[in-house]
């Protein structure tokens, strides 16, 4: 270690009101001039141990140390305040106002142009190397450029630890190299900085020591020199809660169902060809941003810059949502709330959805209503609840029951289990399961990599927007080799991007 | 069998707009007796009330579908007098059937222009229909040079007059739908129905079996009446609430929203169409400035149906009814002699008064339903979509 620690966690935990525990005592240090490696898999408590440091949501047991006194923010003001400045995965700027105006957007008082401000802003970029223009508009900048702006406006306050939650996620090869130097340059000046990923290898690369989360506990502080990415992907493996058995097709593959020849889509996708056949689930794994979504949306006609073919049996389809859907595709996406179903509407409603014909026959869909919640076992009042009323784990086995009509051929699944509790997610997987012994072909979405490994056929792995890897045999594979694929050098794969 | 649920049929935020129009009435009638002015609830009167909304009732019950998909229709009045002046300035021309077609189409015209530029150039529909507002409305000016227009035709404009102030006997028909509406909702058990039948049913027999209304009325009535089978019973009515509800959740079902969004727009233009047909027929004659500002009273009836401006929420029939209120209000004003002066006062504060009670009301609800955020899941949730503090 060198010198004293500047931020001291010990035991921290999180119980959220409605009993669910994020954190189960947590210990951590952050020293000045290091970079600190933060890693878990989805759901370990990362985002829960960041919003406390930044003092967004209090800790519920445990002390937080900040330069050897016990600190206890209340509001991310005070965390600031402090020296403590965080930088979110999804960049939250004023996209209409200049790169100044961001930057200097917690300035309290005074003039909009004020000239002493702008030259500390204009220092703060000076010493990022000026990637961009204080006066360009945040809008008109790469995405690349507005991580930089982002960075900026969480150095414009002089702090002495910096959060970084995932800040390359979103960011294509030379953007991230800037923000690896950027990196480095904090830790030489001597400020902490306490570094998010979930690529192994940016990891290895660039921090001084690691803590890895899972299920809420921190399972491996070290010094990143004694690790290599496999030591690490196999702490961050293992999650406890999940035990899933793998579950065995009861039947053998059939032809192939589902064609894709050289789709692709301009910043998103490479040009990718695949084929999935019926009776076959067809696992995606992939980080956030690899393009696994993408992919999804492109096959399913809603990514309006997406080119290349799609056939089903032999017979191609035009690449929009009214088309394929009519063609037996569907798609359960990600984001349940904002994509998935309508709020204003019943369960009845929701599931009846993508029917077609003319009248409504209110008697029919309330009893397909009904069978949905018996087969997925969704806990509501009836077919007539509200969906905007149910928990999260039963309004996605609302959107999937959508999908369960005999016109459905080919179930696109985009994270089906995100978010949702163990019984839920094991509900859904078997259902998943049974489905496609019923000769549907299915593509799932996960970034829970075991979930991929009980029960997909074949795993295409995604990174940046192109398949690097295929795994013919999930059942010899283990999480941490799937793990390293997804996240680790891309050499191994010896597949370029 | 199943529980009624009283509070979700006849609570203040579901039916306080027919609370509102039945109070009105009865102050009206308690002050046209008590001043000794001939009774205030004559059918005659009535009628007249239903006769002088139908123009604003029908553009509100296309509006109702603009608004439940979510876009916005400023242009209506605008497109109105368009309208009429097409018709006006053809009739004489090419015969009253065929302008009539023709401002139809014309209609029809604005509300594509309006739908594609909202839709595929991506502006905001409350600007785009500003815009052709004030466009469509100098293209009357320029049609009709700045001067009324009048149809000199003796024969055209008997046609005209003919088919807006032609008078139907309602008697019967009225009760045939009270009898249908009744035995739909027995079927259904649809408590709504069921009271629609008995007022309906109620109302035709206090007026007697030799009252008629003009034809405004009983185009307005079916129009309300197809609109509101559509949305209620088909599956395109479900997918327009979807398309409003949730866009993307729509269009990721496989719905055509950009079809639906379109139609909406023509829809509203079709309507407006009509209703400036009908102002043409009124008078035979069409001045640059007809309908000008009633855009604005055909979004507040919508408002006062509690039609959303959110999309996804809306009814018709409480968007009539809505209508029906505002031009009480008008009526009640000018037949009482109660000071015109207080008119605008007294509906402006209607409208907010009305919206404060369904965002009141909805607000209230939301807050009775045990915790939706909290979710056993919820932070595994905020872990997957990023750090949203």
């Amino acid at each position: 270690m060198v010198g004293a620690p500047l931020l001291r966690l010990a035991g921290v935990e999180k119980t959220w009101p409605n009993g669910t525990v994020a954190l189960r005592g947590v210990d951590l240090a952050v020293t000045p001039g290091r970079v600190h490696g933060l890693l878990g898999a989805n759901g370990a408590g990362k985002s829960t141990l960041i919003k406390i440091l930044s003092g967004a949501i209090p800790a519920s047991a445990g002390t937080i140390a900040w330069r050897g006194d016990a600190v206890r923010w209340t509001s991310p003001r005070a965390a600031r305040a402090a020296g403590v400045a965080t930088l979110y995965q999804h960049i939250p700027l004023v996209p209409t106002l200049s790169a100044a105006d961001n930057i200097l957007l917690e300035q309290r008082r005074g003039w909009r142009h004020a000239r002493d401000a702008r030259a500390r802003a204009d220092k703060v970029v000076a010493m990022l190397g000026r990637p961009f223009d204080l006066d360009e508009i945040v809008g008109d900048l790469p995405i690349g450029a507005r991580q930089m702006v982002a960075i900026a406006q969480a150095l414009i306050g002089d702090p002495a630890l910096v959060i970084m939650d995932e800040p390359t996620a979103a960011l294509a090869g030379h953007e991230r190299e800037t923000v690896y130097r950027t990196i480095r340059q904090l830790a030489e000046a001597g400020r902490a900085v306490l570094f998010v990923s979930h690529f192994l290898d940016e990891i290895v690369a660039l921090t001084d020591g690691v803590t890895v989360l899972r299920d809420g506990r921190a399972v491996l502080h070290a010094e990143t020199a004694t690790l290599n990415e496999a030591t690490i992907a196999a702490a961050i493996a293992g999650r406890s809660v999940t035990a899933l058995a793998r579950t065995e097709r009861a039947r053998p593959i059939g032809e192939p169902l589902l064609v894709a020849r050289d789709l692709r889509s301009p910043g998103r996708l490479a040009p990718t060809s695949f084929s999935v056949a019926a009776g076959e689930i067809v696992g995606i794994a992939g980080v956030l941003g690899s393009g696994r979504s993408e992919l999804l949306h492109a096959i399913y006609g809603a990514d309006a810059s997406a080119r290349g073919t799609v056939t089903l049996d032999g017979r191609p389809i035009a690449l929009f949502t009214d088309e394929t859907t009519r063609a037996g595709i569907a798609l359960v996406p990600e984001d349940r709330a904002r994509q998935g179903f309508v709020p204003t509407m019943t369960i009845a409603e929701n599931i009846a959805l993508p029917r077609r014909g003319q009248i409504v026959d209110r008697a029919a869909e309330a009893a397909n209503a009904r069978a949905a919640i018996a087969r997925l076992a969704i806990k509501a009042d009836g077919p007539d609840a509200m969906v905007s009323e149910l928990s999260g784990g039963n309004a996605q086995k609302v959107v999937l029951a959508k999908w369960l009509t005999p016109d459905t051929r080919v179930l696109l699944l985009d994270e089906p289990t995100a978010g949702i509790d163990i019984g839920a997610r094991i509900d859904i997987l078997r259902t998943v399961r049974a489905l496609a012994d019923d000769g549907l072909a299915v593509m799932l979405v996960s970034s829970e990599f075991e979930e991929l490994l009980a029960i997909a056929d074949r795993i295409l792995v995604l990174r940046d927007g192109a398949i690097v890897a295929e795994i013919e045999d999930p059942a010899a594979t283990d999480e941490i080799a799937l793990i390293r694929l997804a996240g680790g050098t891309l050499a191994e794969t010896g597949v370029a991007a | 069998m199943k529980k009624i649920d009283w509070r979700r049929y006849f609570g203040l935020r579901e039916a306080g707009v027919y609370y509102a129009l039945l109070i009105l009435l009865g102050v009206l009638a308690t002050i046209a007796h008590t001043r000794g002015l001939p009774p205030y609830l004559a059918a005659q009167n009535l009628g007249n009330i239903a006769y002088q909304a139908s123009l604003v009732g029908i553009m509100g019950v296309a509006m109702t579908v603009m608004l439940i998909t979510g876009a916005f229709d400023l242009s209506v009045a605008s497109v109105a007098a368009l309208a009429a002046a097409v018709l006006v300035g053809l009739a004489p021309q090419i015969g009253f059937p065929l302008a009539a077609v023709a401002a139809l189409v014309t209609a029809a015209a604005v509300g594509m222009l309006n739908g594609a530029i909202v839709q595929f150039v991506g502006i905001n529909a409350f600007i785009v229909t500003l815009g052709t507002l004030t466009a469509v409305r100098g293209l009357v000016l320029v049609l009709t040079d700045g001067r009324s227009l009048m149809v000199e035709r003796a024969d055209t404009l008997a046609q005209m007059l003919a088919f807006e102030s032609m008078r139907f006997p309602v008697f019967l028909p009225v009760l045939v739908i009270a009898a249908g509406l009744l035995g739909l909702g027995v079927m259904r058990r649809s408590i709504l129905q069921i009271a629609s039948a008995v007022v309906l049913a109620v109302l035709a027999l206090l007026a007697g079996p030799r009252f008629a209304v003009a034809a405004p009325v009983v185009y307005l009535a079916v129009f309300t009446g197809v609109v509101w089978a559509v949305l209620r019973f088909t599956v395109v009515g479900r997918r327009i609430y979807a398309v409003g509800g949730n866009a993307e959740a729509a269009r990721l079902s496989g719905i055509n929203v950009h079809a639906y969004k379109l139609g909406a727009f023509v829809l509203s233009s079709v309507a407006a169409g009509f209703a400036g047909v009908l102002f043409g027929c009124r008078l035979g004659a069409i001045n640059p400035t007809a309908l000008q500002g009633s855009e604005l009273t055909v979004i507040a009836a919508a408002i006062l149906g509690g039609t959303s401006l959110f999309g996804g929420a809306g009814s018709v029939v409480k968007t009539v009814i809505g209508a029906l209120l505002l031009f009480t209000l008008t009526n009640g004003f000018n037949v009482l002699n109660l000071g015109a002066s207080y008119q605008g006062l007294i509906e402006g504060i209607v409208v907010i008064a009305a919206a404060a009670i369904y965002t009141v009301g909805g607000e209230r609800r939301r807050a009775r339903r045990p915790g939706v955020d909290t979710a056993p899941d919820a932070p595994p949730v905020a872990e997957a979509s990023g750090a949203a503090v």
